[in-house]
């Protein structure tokens, strides 16, 4: 029997709409584990704004019988991923452990990635990133500060990963199934956000990865993603499933 | 009918190469003025270099801008060159020879231009040299699987190939001018012209090179653009770019707007060096029969290309065309595009007069390439605007100064890139001149003297 | 300048008066090798329409061998008079020779309207598919494209027939049976009737080219592509027309080889126009792999499921066999022994290249059209989900195939013996603009550019 240890993980999130309220939390845990640039009134205005995991809002319904759908959309590190092979320089690959990474300094800024991206989740750095003076102390040191010209995207976290399978091998022993998590995960109120290895038999998302409630986004086109989106129950509906969000 | 005058040998010498050695006064002032244009674009970059890309109207998700769609509009003119010199000289159309020299140099300097776009559009444009096939850092090596990677490797191959034809067909030129000058442009031609001096031997072998490049560029022509439209249908997450009519389509418009750009060209030249005898009502003529074909041929690849869109009548591809057709401020460019690219210069190109006349093909050909280039623009930027099902992230574009400062010094580059050479170099070949007169001949038909030509095979 | 033809100019001998009587000579008399073969393909073509009958009525799955042949006859011959016409617009004089050749296919053209018939009322419905005919009726492929193959039918006849006028009155007066001069409606060959037929000949002509064009669109996109569902491909259409314009100069060849060895016209069809059609027929082959290549790349790089389904489906999978013989036979082959000039030189060889590529072109044609009618039944469903297997040709199908061809030839050569498959007065006016002179040292052939 192999050690689990020995295994490959899987990364995966899961994502339960039913229980999203669209509170941004893990929109901010994430900029500030991440340093991802601060978003200012002009950026938006720009329509530059960056965050690697974004909430869409779409509204159903007329008034008064409106509702607010929340999607909350983080990079879906696919199977096949078609930010991968149009990189002119490699600086985008997919790793042994089921991971679209992004090597920041190899990147020279083309935008072909973020184009060949359906679900829009990469983030182009348009101007040199600043922080304010009194900001500087809140970056964190386990993250690289990308430069004007790169692109970024999630990135599961990989910081944290790293770090807690150093300490498991330092420790000796196999990680654990929720001894860590993604910032965005670590912030969610409502426990939406599940992260883990989908190839534990006993992680928390490989029991959601057989839900029947499971699904994919853009499901067809090909990218096999690694997210997996738990379909709102909506008791206003006739049939439990028939509005995918 | 074909208005000729017999010219004698000296007389073309001399009238093809005045703007060399009698270069007249506002040749100066036109090349002073673009010159600052394109000084003032170099500024640009610099600014822009420095600053980042925030400077200009890129945004999430229209990533791509001005600058692609201008690069996609000079690789078109840069079609010109082949269509004109290869497939013409091999289907022996006479009425090729004044402009087959300004087409080939046109394609060089547009080619060179267009090669600039990508490199400026980078995120770190400093680093453009990782796409070549080289270890330049830490043993990683481009991606061959990637368009960007095909891209520099078609554009380099024609730009190559290009400029190897223009020089051997330069050769016997070099000869006439290294025979009219003295002192240091004597060397320089001497050395340019390796020694030709019109033996039999030598002409033959500078044929079989013309006739064997010829032969090579022609396919290089139809995959250069095939790959730049490859590095739009590749994207599979843009419905409105994953077509498969894409690589035809873009040649065929590559041809439109060249040729229309040749046209303007030649207009241009014959009348800032008094060339009247050498570009003659007859040969615009011809070309703009050719142009009425290419024009037609690709209003049927836009008909497809249009109408496969709506075909799946779902999606994003049914919303650009709808953004097209339905909504400022997209409508009024597509209908600008459509009346400037097709509507108004087309069925002018039906009437012989129209034809026949300098100023009317003059302000045809560039309301074309007006058309052209905003049918590139229509074609990328919307596309980008419009991706997926996730309307929340849906966006628009609109240049910015830097942009359109940029742009306007490509324009201004090739026009002044065009100026340098003709004073360097004729823009006529005076050999294919030569030869085209040797061949020309009358023959009788009944009481009508008719027009011939001399078929050596 | 040439550098690479050592031959004498090829300069049309024959007086005027001499063409006319050889022409009308070869027209009338037949020898028993002609009938014979005649005789033979009136045979199979009866074999081949009651193995049409045998298939009407089967499931439409098991049509798509009926399709395949009559899209393979539409793409030969009917865009054959397409080389008369383009290269009467580019005023090419090496065309003339097989000018009348090339018109005369639109007589076939009757012929596939005929057989179309059927297999317009076999295609399925549009309802629950994607058409090119968005929002319109269920009916719409049905009526518009017998519409627009009749009209095309039509033009091409008209075509054929203001090209042959002068020579029906040739016929007429040199004493030829009463149809000649009905034909011929009262030609006199005044200055006004000449000026009327180019009118005409060039109004037909472009007809004929949009015509065409468009008729490849609507035949190839609802005959076959939105039989599969989810196979979009905005470039399948002039894919479609391109190998037609192959197969038109493959037909080409191969006939003036014919008319050439054994119709007695060695001395009208010269090196010329071989070596004409030659490099246009290298240019398209080249181009049938640049459309095919555009449509897989696109399709294969994109890693969608429905479109690697479809690329299966007419590319890699059931009729994998069919798709290799099209790809080497209509590019590799043909491509690789064109470059060749001494090849090009040679009728005999580009008349087997020709065939080559014609049985290339109907194997094209088998790929596309019995693989699209294989899932013709599929309805409502917007992405192939599954590739069925190989549709095998069974007997009524082998009896089409090869009756369906032997009519169309059969077609054709009924028809030469009506109307001149040499065109008495385009040859004749090539003698006018003929001249032969001394350049220096050399003999070369002098020719006149009409304006």
């Amino acid at each position: 029997m192999t050690m689990r240890s020995e295994w490959t993980h899987k990364w995966s999130m899961a994502v339960d709409i039913d229980k999203c309220t669209g509170c941004q939390a893990c929109v901010v845990a994430c900029q500030s584990e991440n340093n991802v640039p601060l978003n200012t009134e002009g950026l938006f205005n720009q329509s530059r704004a960056m965050s690697w995991i974004r909430i869409d809002r779409y509204w159903e319904g007329e008034f008064p019988n409106v509702k607010a759908r929340f999607l909350p959309v983080m990079c879906q590190h696919c199977g096949s991923a078609p930010c991968e092979p149009v990189c002119p320089v490699y600086a985008t690959y997919h790793n042994d452990q089921g991971m679209n990474v992004q090597i920041y300094n190899r990147c020279i800024g083309t935008r072909y990635c973020a184009n060949n991206c359906p679900y829009e989740v990469r983030m182009f750095n348009y101007w040199q990133p600043v922080w304010p003076e009194s900001l500087r102390n809140q970056l964190n040191p386990d993250v690289s500060i990308r430069t004007r010209g790169v692109m970024e995207k999630c990135s599961f976290c990989v910081q944290r990963i790293r770090r807690a399978e150093r300490t498991a091998i330092q420790e000796g022993r196999d990680l654990v199934d929720g001894e860590f998590s993604t910032a965005c995960v670590q912030a969610c109120p409502t426990g939406t956000l599940v992260f883990g290895d989908v190839n534990d038999p006993d992680s928390k998302v490989a029991a959601l990865a057989h839900d029947r409630r499971q699904y994919r986004l853009l499901e067809g086109i090909g990218t096999e993603p690694n997210v997996i989106y738990l379909k709102k129950v909506d008791p206003d509906y006739e049939n439990v499933g028939a509005n995918e969000h | 009918m074909q208005d000729r005058k017999a010219l004698t040998d000296k007389q073309i010498n001399d009238t093809l190469t005045n703007s060399i050695l009698r270069t007249p006064l506002h040749w100066y002032i036109l090349t002073g003025f673009f010159a600052v244009i394109v000084l003032m674009g170099f500024v640009a970059v610099g600014i822009l270099a420095n600053r980042g890309l925030g400077m200009t109207g890129m945004n999430r998700p229209v990533y791509w801008g001005f600058f692609i769609t201008n690069f996609v509009f000079w690789i078109g003119i840069s079609h010109a060159g082949v269509m004109l010199s290869a497939i013409l000289r091999l289907a022996q159309a006479e009425w090729r020879r004044p402009a087959t020299r300004a087409a080939e140099v046109l394609t060089v300097f547009a080619l060179g231009t267009a090669a600039m776009m990508p490199i400026v559009h980078l995120g770190r444009m400093w680093r453009f040299y990782w796409v070549f096939p080289y270890d330049w850092a830490r043993g990683i090596w481009p991606d061959i699987r990637s368009p960007l990677v095909w891209d520099p490797h078609a554009l380099s191959t024609y730009l190559i190939g290009s400029s190897l034809f223009i020089f051997v067909a330069l050769i016997p030129d070099f000869a006439v001018l290294r025979d009219k000058t003295t002192g240091m442009a004597h060397q320089i031609y001497g050395a340019l012209s390796m020694g030709f001096r019109g033996s039999v031997r030598q002409w033959r072998l500078q044929a079989i090179a013309g006739i064997i490049l010829s032969a090579l560029l022609l396919p290089v022509f139809v995959s250069v653009h095939s790959i730049v439209s490859w590095d739009f249908g590749m994207a599979m997450a843009i419905p409105a770019w994953h077509t498969t009519i894409f690589a035809p389509y873009f040649v065929i418009g590559a041809v439109h707007s060249g040729v229309a750009g040749v046209i303007t060209v030649l207009i241009l030249l014959r009348w800032l060096f008094r060339w009247d005898d050498f570009i003659r009502r007859e040969h615009i003529d011809a070309l703009g029969r050719l142009l009425f074909v290419v024009a037609n041929a690709w209003l049927f690849f836009f008909a497809l290309e249009f109408m496969f869109g709506l075909y799946h009548q779902e999606g994003t591809e049914v919303v650009v065309r709808d953004l097209w057709l339905f909504q400022t401020p997209w409508n009024v460019i597509f209908l600008l595009f459509i009346f400037t690219g097709y509507i108004i210069p087309v069925p002018m190109w039906l009437f012989r007069s129209v034809r026949r006349s300098f100023p009317l093909m003059l302000f045809t050909t560039i309301l074309v390439n007006i058309g052209m280039w905003l049918e590139r623009f229509l074609l990328i930027i919307p596309s980008m605007g419009r991706k997926h099902s996730f309307t929340f992230v849906w966006g628009d574009f609109a240049p910015s100064p830097i942009e359109l400062m940029i742009v306007t010094a490509t324009f201004a580059l090739v026009f002044m890139l065009m100026l340098l050479f003709a004073k360097a170099f004729p823009l006529i070949p005076i050999f294919d001149i030569k030869e085209g007169n040797v061949l020309r001949d009358e023959i009788q038909i009944g009481r009508r003297t008719v027009q011939a030509v001399i078929r050596e095979e | 300048m040439s550098t690479n033809h050592h031959h004498e100019p090829n300069i049309f001998q024959l007086e005027p008066v001499e063409v006319t009587r050889d022409v009308i000579a070869r027209t009338r008399s037949r020898g028993s090798r002609y009938w014979g073969i005649v005789g033979v393909l009136a045979v199979l073509l009866v074999i081949g329409l009651i193995g049409l009958g045998m298939r009407l009525g089967s499931e439409t799955t098991k049509l798509g061998y009926y399709a395949a042949t009559f899209s393979f006859l539409f793409t030969t011959t009917q865009t054959a008079p397409l080389v008369s016409v383009a290269f009467r617009m580019t005023k090419n004089h090496w065309r003339r020779p097989i000018a009348r050749a090339s018109e005369l296919f639109a007589v076939v053209g009757l012929f596939n309207l005929l057989i179309f018939i059927p297999l317009m009322i076999a295609l399925p419905s549009t309802e629950g598919r994607w058409t090119i005919w968005i929002q319109a009726a269920s009916w719409s492929p049905h009526v518009f494209d017998t519409m627009m193959l009749a009209s095309l039918v039509v033009c091409g006849l008209g075509l054929l027939w203001s090209g042959a006028i002068p020579d029906f009155a040739s016929l007429r007066d040199k004493g030829g049976s009463k149809i000649y001069s009905k034909l011929a409606m009262g030609w006199q060959g005044t200055v006004r009737q000449w000026k009327m037929q180019r009118v005409l000949l060039s109004f037909l002509g472009a007809f004929y080219f949009i015509g065409i064009i468009w008729t490849h669109y609507v035949i190839s996109s609802d005959f076959s592509m939105s039989l599969v569902p989810g196979w979009v491909d905005s470039i399948y259409p002039t894919f479609h027309a391109l190998s037609g314009l192959q197969a038109a100069l493959a037909t080409m060849l191969l006939t003036a080889y014919v008319l050439r060895r054994f119709g007695g016209y060695k001395e009208y069809i010269p090196m010329e126009t071989f070596w004409a059609m030659s490099k246009i027929f290298l240019a398209t082959s080249m181009l049938w792999f640049y459309f095919w290549w555009s449509a897989f790349i696109t399709y294969w790089y994109g890693r969608q499921i429905g479109e690697q389904h479809v690329l299966q489906l007419i590319n890699f999978g059931p009729y994998i066999y069919a798709f290799v013989i099209a790809f080497l036979f209509c590019f590799v082959f043909a491509v690789f022994m064109l470059i060749w000039n001494p090849i090009r030189k040679n009728p005999g060889a580009l008349a087997s290249i020709a065939l080559m590529v014609l049985i290339g072109c109907f194997f094209d044609r088998v790929r596309l059209f019995v693989s699209s009618w294989s899932v013709s039944d599929l309805r409502d469903q917007h992405h192939l989900h599954y590739v069925p297997d190989t549709v095998l040709p069974e007997a009524p199908d082998i009896m089409i195939i090869v009756g369906l061809i032997s009519g169309a030839i059969l077609v054709y050569m009924l028809a030469s013996r009506l109307i001149p498959v040499m065109s008495i007065w385009e040859m004749r006016e090539l003698r006018l603009y003929q001249r032969s002179r001394m350049l220096v040292r050399k003999k070369v052939m002098v020719l006149g550019k009409p304006e």
